[in-house]
């Protein structure tokens, strides 16, 4: 699986981890991922360490995510970014929607 | 086996007299004239024991006594005088030069089998009791090389804590001469720190031996820059299956990120982690959440991180149970209380100054287990500026037609990319490379052969219904190619991109209108700033790029 979710212990921050590419062909699942989020759970997070690769399908994912979730939780993380897909996020102003390190 | 007796006298009555009563018992015998040849046959022969003569030519039993007690002095080696009733004066010359016993002349055949088989006796003891002794020797030579050899070993596995000076302050103080405890350093490649403290059931080699396979598949797992509670369940599957069943590893694994900001951290089974600030107050108390590495089996495994802000203030206090679980001469345990009041004795508290309030505590006693502290500076690292890689010299043209079969049965953009990488230097653009080709390739693929509009988008959940729909345009595709074309030039060190399509073509305008906020405009904006240079033919249905690679 190229995609796996994790609640923190306290159930206040749910990571969603990508592994190799994320584009389009994460759709449905990525939707899953934060479909049946906890009503505690106020920060999301999206965690690229092991993410090789995104296009703009990968960006829209992450703004629709936002979208749904906006009225719920507080904080949109996107970490561990290697530096091109941070580079990537920053072109799209992604910064200013998301904390990304 | 018979004993061996060597009968040392110059005179042949004696000699005779004696090997007869010896013979008779079934003894084997030897002889020799005086001292010296006597000396010499212990040296060739295996004796038992020996019947000594005191006035002899050459060298007396005296002297002969003294020598031969000298060279056989690993093993009881008796030496019976051979003196005369009334020659009482001498005997106690006879024991004072190493003598064990006398014969007296005339021989009595009784008395001599039984002193003989006495002394045997204790010959044979004696010899068991230096074999034993030689090979307790061997095992302790054994050991202490074995051990050298580990210690050598371990350094060289455990060895390469010393960086992150400014981040990391740390005290391992073993109980024996291996420690039990094992605290491990390292820094993924996006610069993110980890550390683990780990504490094997026990102490000595037995606990200590585990840190070995576990420092391996740390380092090679943090390089891998996986997260702490995939590194524990690797950890936890590796140790479950080598450690016998009432071993296991108490630790904590902790991942600050490089930004100095954020720490995940695992935490199965060592004592309470504190997050203190400069001042040493307590501002957030980690309690273990899970049970030590090695006992539950994977499927039963534990993930569940914590996640908490730090910043350059903050600093996290991570120990084993040696600290806490120290006693002093009234059998009180140095315990949580004492130890956060340590922390708070002094801003900026160091391990030492943290060793020394415990050593204060145990009033001299002896250290009954492995202590281990560390303290973690939560700043920011700073991101070694690595090579880079040489670029490949060689010009290459890498050129794909894709039917409709193969556009619906491949993934071209990956492969591609995979390809690419492997080319010396390409390796590092590997993520923008496939964000050139990825959406050049959809946009020909999506807007030009399937025909889709991406105004679809815009609807209510329309980016899941544009993926629906594609799929299914896919699915019934006929009569379509799609051309990609790549040129490397290693003089310009640039990458030439050419994605022709067979569909009616798209209009490039169009791009200019959509503002970047849209869904559908972004690919082609991200494009135009990844690439050196984008350009579209009249009828919109190829595009060419030039990415620079410097």
């Amino acid at each position: 699986m190229n995609l796996t979710t994790r609640t923190s212990a306290d159930g206040k921050a749910l990571t969603i981890q990508i592994k190799g590419k994320f584009d389009f062909n994460l759709v449905q699942s990525f939707r899953q991922a934060y479909a049946q989020i906890d009503n505690g759970t106020n920060k999301v997070i999206v965690d690229l360490r092991e993410t090789d690769y995104m296009d703009s399908s990968a960006l829209g994912m992450l703004l629709n995510m936002k979208k749904t979730l906006e009225d719920k939780v507080a904080v949109f993380e996107i970490t561990n970014c290697q530096p091109q897909l941070k580079k990537i996020l920053q072109i799209s102003r992604f910064d200013k929607k998301f904390d990304i390190s | 086996m018979a004993a061996h007796v060597l009968i040392v006298d110059d005179q042949a009555l004696n000699r005779i007299l004696l090997s007869q009563m010896l013979n008779d018992e079934g003894y084997q015998v030897s002889m020799a004239f005086n001292g010296q040849e006597a000396i010499k046959v212990l040296e060739h022969e295996a004796i038992d024991i020996v019947l000594l003569d005191v006035i002899m030519p050459v060298m007396d039993g005296f002297e002969t006594a003294k020598i031969i007690k000298n060279n056989h002095s690993d093993v009881y080696l008796p030496i019976i005088f051979i003196t005369s009733l009334d020659d009482k004066a001498s005997f106690e010359k006879c024991l004072e030069v190493g003598g064990d016993d006398f014969i007296h002349k005339p021989f009595d055949k009784v008395i001599l089998n039984a002193k003989i088989k006495a002394h045997r006796r204790t010959r044979e003891l004696s010899k068991k009791a230096n074999q034993q002794k030689q090979l307790l020797e061997y095992h302790h030579n054994q050991i202490e090389r074995e051990h050298e050899i580990v210690e050598h070993i371990f350094n060289n596995s455990l060895e390469n804590q010393d960086g992150f000076k400014q981040h990391l302050d740390f005290n391992l103080s073993p109980a024996s001469m291996f420690n039990g405890d094992m605290f491990l350093v390292a820094q993924s490649p996006i610069g993110n720190l980890y550390c683990m403290l780990g504490d094997f059931t026990g102490h000595g080699l037995a606990a200590a031996i585990g840190a070995l396979p576990v420092s391996r598949a740390f380092y090679t797992m943090v390089n891998k820059g996986k997260a702490v509670n995939d590194i524990a369940f690797e950890l936890n599957t590796l140790l479950y299956n080598l450690l016998p069943g009432h071993m296991f590893c108490a630790a904590t694994i902790v991942e600050l990120s490089a930004s100095g900001k954020s720490i995940s951290a695992w935490l199965g089974g060592l004592p309470d982690a504190y997050l203190i600030d400069s001042e040493g107050n307590i501002k957030k108390t980690l309690e273990s959440q899970h049970m030590a590495l090695g006992i539950l089996d994977k499927h039963e495994f534990e993930y569940d991180l914590i996640h908490f802000e730090v910043n350059s203030d903050t600093r996290l206090v991570l120990a084993t149970d040696g600290i806490i679980e120290t006693t002093n001469k009234q059998d009180d345990f140095f315990a949580e209380d004492r130890f956060i009041a340590t922390l708070q004795s002094k801003p900026m508290i160091t391990c030492e100054d943290i060793i020394a309030h415990v050593s204060d505590f145990a009033q001299g006693l002896q250290q009954q287990d492995d202590v281990s502290i560390v303290l973690l500076n939560c700043l920011p690292l700073p991101m070694e500026e690595k090579p880079r890689e040489p670029f490949s010299t060689l010009a290459f043209n890498l050129s794909l037609s894709l039917n409709s079969k193969q556009i619906k049965q491949t993934d071209p953009v990956y492969d591609i990319v995979n390809i690419l990488s492997r080319i010396e230097g390409l390796n590092d653009h590997r993520s923008n490379i496939f964000l050139l080709l990825s959406e050049a390739y959809n946009n020909s693929l999506d807007h030009g052969v399937l025909g889709l509009d991406s105004a679809i988008k815009l609807q209510e959940d329309g980016f899941f219904k544009f993926y629906e729909m594609r799929e299914k345009a896919i699915s019934e595709l006929k009569d379509a190619m799609i051309i990609i074309d790549i040129r490397y030039c290693p003089d310009t060190l640039s990458l030439h991109f050419m994605i022709c399509d067979s569909g009616r073509g798209f209009s490039s305008q169009s791009n200019d209108v959509m503002s970047a906020n849209n869904e559908f405009g972004r690919g082609l904006s991200l494009l135009e700033e990844i690439a050196e240079k984008v350009t579209y033919n009249a009828s919109g249905n190829q595009v060419e790029m030039c990415y620079k690679l410097i």
